[in-house]
C-alpha cells in the first residue's frame, strides 16, 4: 500500500509543477478576485453575483484540471515512454494507476483549497456572505456552510471526471479522451432535467386521471438509458443553495459523496482491467 | 536466471487486423553472471523481446521466467534493473526526486547512500538538483542508468544502451557495463552495433525477423567466424575488418526479409 502513496506523491509533485495546472489555477484566481467587478454590473444582490461567479470559476477550472490533466497523465507517460522505468520496478500496475489517480485528486484538492481561500479573502474584504461566529471572547468571520459543502462537491465531481478522462485516455487518444469526457460531463449535467421533461404528465379530465406521454417511446427510452447509465453530475451543483445560504443536510452530503465514490470506484476497476491488459509498446 | 520458453508475440496490423509476428517461437536461456548480447537489425524484435522480459508486453504464447517468477508478476522485478532505449522522465521534477522515488518503490533500506552511489557511478551526481527537462540526452541516459542500478540488482537488462551517445559517453557506458561484468551481474543487452559484441559479451544471441538464429558463447562464435572468414575469397569486399563482426553481419543480411 505504501507504494500507492509514493506513486501518488510523485504524481502530485509532477502535476503541481506542470504549466497547465498553474495556468488553470492562476486564471481561476484572477476570476475569483475579479468577481467584485462583475458584481458591480448589478444594482441588486451583488453578494449573490459574487458567490455565483466565484463558485462557477472554482468549479469550471477544477473540472478543466480533471479533464485535461486526467486525459494526459497516463497517456503522455505511455507516449513519452516515461512509464517504462516506472512499470519495470517491482510495482503492480494497479498501484501505479491508483497512485496516478490519487496524485491528481490531491492536486484537485490543493487547487480547490487555494481557490476557496482566495474566495474567502475576497468575501472578507467585501464583507459579503460572511457572518461572525463567537468562540468565547473571540469572533471569527466565516462563510455559510453551503460554500464549504459546494467546495467539497467540486472536489468529488472533478475527481470523478478525472477518472473518466483517464479511463478514456487508456483506450483512445488524448484529444478524443478530452472530447468524450466533456460530452459525458454535458450529458451528466442535463440528464436529470431531460428525464424530468420526458416523464408522462398526469392530467385530470372529467374527473378521470389521464397519463399522457408527450414524447415518443424511442426518445423516452434513450433519455432513461442516459439518465440511468451515465453519471448524474447535477447533484454536485448546489449553487442555488449556496447563493441563498441554505444549509445542506448531512444525509444529502453523505449520499452524494457515496454516489461519487462508488461510481468512481467502478470506473477505476474498469480502467484497471483495461490497463492490466494493455501492452506498453 | 532468465528462461524464455517458446514465446511468440504478434501484433495486429492494418484495417483488417492481420496478425504479424514480431517474435516467433523464441527460446533463450540467459545464464547467471554472464553478459549476453542480443544482436539483430532494426525491426528484428529485440525491443519487443526485452519488453516481454520486463513485463511491459504480454507474450501471445509461451512464457518467461525470471528467478522462478513469471515475468508478468511484479515480484519477478525485485532484483532486476532495466534501462530502456531513449529513456524519458516526467517533467517538472529534479533528478534527485526521481531517484529517491524509485529508491522508495524498491524499498531500499539505506536509500540515501544508495542514491548517492548510483548517481556517482553514472556520473550525474553534479546535476541531481537540476530539473529533468533541462537534461541533455546523455544526462537523461545516465539518470535512467542510475535508476536501473538502484538497489544493486542481480539482473540488468539494457535496451540499446549505447545508442545516441557521443564517443565519450559510449566509452563511459561501456566501462560501467564492464565494471558490472566484473561484479558477476547477469547482463542482457540489445544492440545493432556489432562492434559492441567482442568487447562486452560472454555470449551472443542473434535475432532476425523475430527468429533466433544463433545463441552461442563468444569463443564458439569466434571459431565459427574464423572458419567462415577463411572460406571467403580475399578479393571479396567485406563490410567489417573483424571476422566476428563480419560473420554476424552476414548472418543478419542473409536472413533478413525486411532488407
Amino acid at each position: 500500500m505504501k507504494k500507492i502513496l509514493y506513486s501518488a506523491f510523485y504524481s502530485f509533485n509532477e502535476i503541481k509543477n506542470s504549466k497547465i495546472f498553474y495556468s488553470f489555477l492562476i486564471f481561476a484566481l484572477i476570476l475569483i478576485s475579479g468577481s467584485y467587478f462583475v458584481s458591480q454590473t448589478s444594482f441588486i444582490d451583488q453578494g449573490r453575483i459574487m458567490v455565483d461567479f466565484s463558485i462557477f470559476a472554482i468549479s469550471i477550472f477544477n473540472i478543466f484540471i480533471g479533464i485535461f490533466i486526467g486525459s494526459s497523465i497516463i497517456y503522455d507517460d505511455i507516449e513519452k515512454k516515461s512509464i517504462f522505468l516506472n512499470l519495470t520496478k517491482p510495482i503492480k500496475r494497479s498501484y501505479y494507476l491508483g497512485g496516478r489517480i490519487l496524485g491528481l485528486i490531491l492536486a484537485i484538492i490543493m487547487s480547490t483549497f487555494i481557490m476557496t481561500i482566495i474566495f474567502y479573502a475576497v468575501l472578507l474584504i467585501m464583507r459579503k456572505y460572511v457572518s461572525p461566529v463567537y468562540f468565547g471572547g473571540m469572533s471569527l468571520e466565516i462563510m455559510p456552510q453551503s460554500i464549504f459543502v459546494q467546495s467539497f462537491f467540486i472536489i468529488i465531481e472533478s475527481s470523478f471526471i478525472a477518472i473518466i478522462a483517464i479511463l478514456f485516455s487508456l483506450i483512445t487518444s488524448k484529444a478524443l479522451a478530452s472530447i468524450f469526457t466533456i460530452i459525458i460531463l454535458f450529458i451528466g449535467e442535463v440528464s436529470s432535467r431531460l428525464n424530468a421533461l420526458v416523464k408522462p404528465i398526469k392530467i385530470i379530465s372529467d374527473g378521470k386521471l389521464i397519463i399522457e406521454n408527450h414524447a415518443s417511446p424511442v426518445t423516452i427510452f434513450i433519455v432513461h438509458l442516459l439518465y440511468t447509465v451515465l453519471p448524474n453530475f447535477s447533484i454536485f451543483n448546489i449553487s442555488a443553495e449556496t447563493s441563498y445560504k441554505i444549509s445542506i443536510p448531512s444525509d444529502i452530503i453523505f449520499y452524494r459523496f457515496i454516489y461519487g465514490l462508488s461510481y468512481s470506484g467502478l470506473l477505476f476497476i474498469i480502467a484497471l482491467v483495461i490497463f492490466n491488459k494493455k501492452d506498453i509498446t | 536466471m532468465i528462461e524464455i520458453n517458446n514465446i511468440t508475440k504478434y501484433f495486429r496490423v492494418g484495417f483488417l487486423g492481420t496478425k504479424k509476428n514480431a517474435v516467433d517461437k523464441l527460446s533463450l536461456f540467459i545464464n547467471e553472471g554472464e553478459v549476453t548480447g542480443f544482436f539483430g537489425p532494426n525491426g528484428a524484435g529485440k525491443s519487443t523481446t526485452i519488453k516481454m522480459i520486463v513485463g511491459l508486453i504480454k507474450p501471445s504464447s509461451g512464457n518467461i521466467k525470471i528467478n522462478g517468477y513469471n515475468a508478468l508478476d511484479y515480484k519477478s522485478r525485485n532484483r532486476l534493473g532495466f534501462l530502456p532505449e531513449n529513456p524519458a522522465f516526467s517533467r517538472g521534477l529534479k533528478g534527485i526526486d526521481i531517484i529517491k522515488y524509485y529508491s522508495k518503490i524498491l524499498n531500499i533500506k539505506n536509500g540515501n547512500s544508495d542514491t548517492e552511489r548510483v548517481l556517482n557511478m553514472t556520473g550525474i551526481y553534479y546535476a541531481r538538483n537540476t530539473q529533468i527537462h533541462k537534461y541533455s540526452k546523455g544526462m537523461t541516459q545516465r539518470l535512467a542508468l542510475a535508476a536501473a542500478l538502484l538497489g544493486d540488482p542481480d539482473i540488468l537488462i539494457f535496451d540499446e544502451p549505447l545508442s545516441g551517445l557521443d564517443p565519450i559517453g559510449r566509452k563511459e557506458f561501456k566501462d560501467i557495463i564492464l565494471h558490472l561484468k566484473e561484479k558477476k551481474k547477469t547482463i542482457f543487452f540489445s544492440s545493432h552495433i556489432l562492434a559492441d559484441s567482442k568487447e562486452l559479451c560472454d555470449r551472443i544471441a542473434v535475432l532476425v525477423n523475430g527468429k533466433l538464429l544463433k545463441n552461442d558463447s563468444l569463443p564458439s562464435l569466434e571459431k565459427e567466424a574464423n572458419n567462415f572468414y577463411e572460406k571467403i575469397d580475399d578479393s571479396a569486399a567485406l563490410e567489417y575488418k573483424n571476422p566476428l563482426e563480419n560473420y554476424l553481419y552476414s548472418l543478419m543480411i542473409n536472413n533478413n526479409n525486411n532488407k
